[in-house]
């Protein structure tokens, strides 16, 4: 554990190979601190994740946690379920822990929420 | 001189109607045409449901008559972006969910709705209804709008000129919405002066940059 006095771990972002940013295979380390979300303090480090409304709806910048632990105080649409699957919105999630995230999930996370009949997935969906 | 006269060449043989090129051009630009139709149609549900939601928060602002001028504003051009993008949606070869409750569940930023306690039927009590709750809501309602917006100029620039003119006619709206909402949040909670910088429109809902060449008159 990295936590340091001013509450700050160390964040790890995964892009995979496939995504459509130009840091795609690419893996960035950076430090966050618990008021700080993930999506926020990638920014500031010049990482660019996909993010539309960043109040934990549009679920345009979903992640996979791999390790450590995040909270979603503000996340507007996010729900027990979508935490025990891995499910990570970078917008409004804060670290508590070092943490490993795969980034750029909205597709997997949009079937996610379709197979358990939650929005926007369900409405997207479902032609 | 040929006796026939030639059609222009690309990807899309002449006569053909299956296809657009209004939409084949985007994508040879590197913008899937699919993948910016449904965006956009996330988009302008957020327009149609904030235009719902902004008639009720006008509403609660019982007695603040200057507020309810400025929601009424940004209401009233929230309408107008969604009557200014839907055409495009059909030119890209999309459409608006059959049902509204998919419209509404894919909008691409939450529901701004009066921010006091629901009961399990939909009611709410109004009574410790606070004027500066219901500002707060109305700004972040516009901050994501303007994140939005400025996402669909970031995926159109350069590829697509016709949804960039429009997203960024919007965008110049959302950002007046802001500002005005700061100021009034400001004074209100804080009671500190935070000028937007410019007066409220002519008219309600004038819509200066998303209605000075509209598809029609109704919007």
């Amino acid at each position: 554990m990295t936590q340091s006095s001013d509450d700050t771990w160390t964040v790890t972002i995964v892009v995979p190979e496939e995504s459509s940013l130009d840091e795609a295979g690419e893996t960035h380390e950076f430090a966050v601190s618990e008021n700080e979300t993930i999506l926020a303090a990638a920014r500031s480090a010049g990482v660019w994740l996909t993010a539309d409304c960043q109040q934990g709806w549009c679920i345009t910048c979903a992640a996979r946690l791999v390790d450590g632990d995040v909270v979603h105080p503000n996340a507007r649409r996010y729900d027990t379920e979508d935490r025990e699957a891995g499910y990570v919105l970078i917008c409004t999630a804060k670290p508590r822990a070092d943490s490993t995230l795969v980034v750029e999930q909205y597709d997997e996370f949009l079937e996610f929420r379709a197979a358990n009949n939650k929005p926007p997935g369900n409405s997207k969906l479902s032609d | 001189m040929a006796n026939e006269k030639e059609h222009g060449s690309g990807s899309v043989e002449p006569g053909d109607t299956s296809k657009r090129v209004g939409a084949e051009v985007i994508r040879e630009r590197g913008v899937d045409p699919e993948e910016l139709r449904e965006k956009l149609i996330d988009a302008i549900g957020a327009e149609f449901t904030t235009y719902y939601y902004y008639t009720n928060l006008r509403m609660h602002l019982a007695g603040e008559e200057d507020y309810k001028e400025i929601t009424e504003d940004a209401r009233l051009e929230d309408r107008a972006h969604f009557e200014l993008v839907v055409p495009r949606v059909y030119e890209l070869e999309g459409s608006l969910p059959n049902d509204i409750r998919d419209f509404a569940d894919r909008a691409s930023c939450p529901d701004a709705e009066v921010p006091t306690p629901m009961d399990d039927s939909g009611g709410f009590d109004t009574e410790d209804l606070a004027v500066e709750d219901i500002l707060e809501v109305l700004l972040e309602a516009e901050r994501c709008a303007i994140r939005t917006w400025s996402e669909i100029c970031d995926m159109t620039r350069g590829a697509d000129p016709r949804t960039y003119d429009m997203a960024q006619r919007i965008l110049n709206e959302e950002m007046d919405h802001e500002a005005w909402f700061i100021e009034l949040l400001s004074k209100e909670r804080d009671d500190e002066i935070n000028p937007a910088g410019h007066f409220a429109r002519g008219e309600p809902g004038d819509a200066p940059y998303t209605k000075n060449n509209p598809f029609n008159d109704s919007a």
